[in-house]
């Protein structure tokens, strides 16, 4: 299987971190800049540097963008640049395009110039981090649908000792329980305590829940909401 | 001297974190947090005790005592490697 090739462009700190675990996952990568010294300091890593303007379109021919699979825009400091580097890039024929915003306006330029992918990086940790300390219960949030989330939180304390099916939380809340995420503690061979951590895929019905055990759920908001209030 | 006449065994802090450890290995978190509350209360110039406390809060998901408890453990012996580890993980480095 021929590896597949990544071009990525900008080399801040989202573009030199995507080009280097994309090169750890075995990728072919292209990583480009117009500052030397953020070209020089990333060489090592990707397969190809190259210090160059991608805003200019012969440049960017030269590289073969139709053999390109996906492109990674990752300009932060400038708009403009971003937007010509998408448009040249989806003229070029790159296969699939994802960009890197920095406002609003920025993602509705680019998703009108046919990126496939907008990606939000500020706005989506702002969301994240927020979310953890309105509700420091909850750890994880994936959405599925504005109704349904995979969700994880700290077993309420009522369920602890108890099995999940006389914490009836799939009768009375509608929720699954999808793995129980539980530390357990072990004495190292020095005699100093640690704990390691386990996880518990698709737990039976007869599993007890732990004081300090992880929940991994799957079901509607509005039900999640009622099981942290426990 | 206690009632059958055999003599009081005295909590030494030693014998406060043997218990704490013996509660923290069997899940017994809020047992385990007294035991290793008295012992600091005994010396509280131990970091030892300090890192099984902030673990046992970080079991708890108590994060922001676990959090107080490994900082207070790093202050006291700059090498707990263990306390460092934890804490690096909870701050998110």
């Amino acid at each position: 299987m021929t590896k597949k090739q990544f071009l990525v462009v900008g080399l801040g700190t989202f573009g030199e971190n995507v080009a280097k675990y994309l090169t750890e996952k075995g990728a072919q990568v292209i990583a480009i800049d117009k500052d030397e010294k953020k070209v020089q300091n990333i060489a090592h890593f990707v397969t190809q540097a190259l210090t160059a303007d991608a805003t200019d379109e012969k440049f960017l021919k030269s590289l073969n963008p139709e053999e390109i699979d996906v492109g990674i825009v990752a300009i932060g400091e400038s708009l403009e640049d971003s937007v010509l580097v998408t448009l040249h890039m989806k003229e070029l024929g790159v296969k699939k395009i994802v960009v890197k915003c920095i406002n609003q306006l920025h993602a509705r330029i680019s998703a009108k110039l046919g990126a496939d992918r907008i990606v939000y990086p500020e706005l989506e940790m702002a969301k994240r981090v927020a979310e953890g300390l309105i509700s420091p219960n909850i750890l994880e949030e994936i959405e599925l649908s504005p109704e349904y989330n995979i969700v994880e939180l700290i077993v309420p304390k009522k369920f602890i000792g108890k099995t999940i099916k006389q914490a009836k939380i799939r009768s009375e809340y509608n929720l699954n329980i999808i793995a129980i995420k539980r530390k357990v503690p072990y004495l190292t061979d020095s005699g100093e305590s640690d704990f390691k951590e386990e996880i518990n895929i698709s737990p039976f019905p007869d599993d007890e829940l732990n004081d300090g055990d992880i929940l991994v759920v799957i079901g509607k908001d509005s039900d999640v909401e009622r099981l942290k209030k426990e | 001297m206690n009632r059958k006449g055999m003599p009081e065994k005295k909590e030494t802090e030693e014998s406060l974190i043997e218990l704490g450890k013996f509660y923290f290995i069997n899940g017994k978190y809020d047992k385990a947090i007294e035991e290793f509350k008295k012992a600091i209360a005994l010396n509280p110039g131990k970091s030892e005790t300090y890192y099984n406390l902030g673990l046992v809060y970080e079991a708890k998901n108590n994060l922001e005592e676990a959090r107080k408890m490994y900082e207070k453990a790093i202050e006291i012996d700059p090498n707990n490697k263990l306390a460092k580890e934890h804490l690096e993980k909870i701050v998110g480095l």
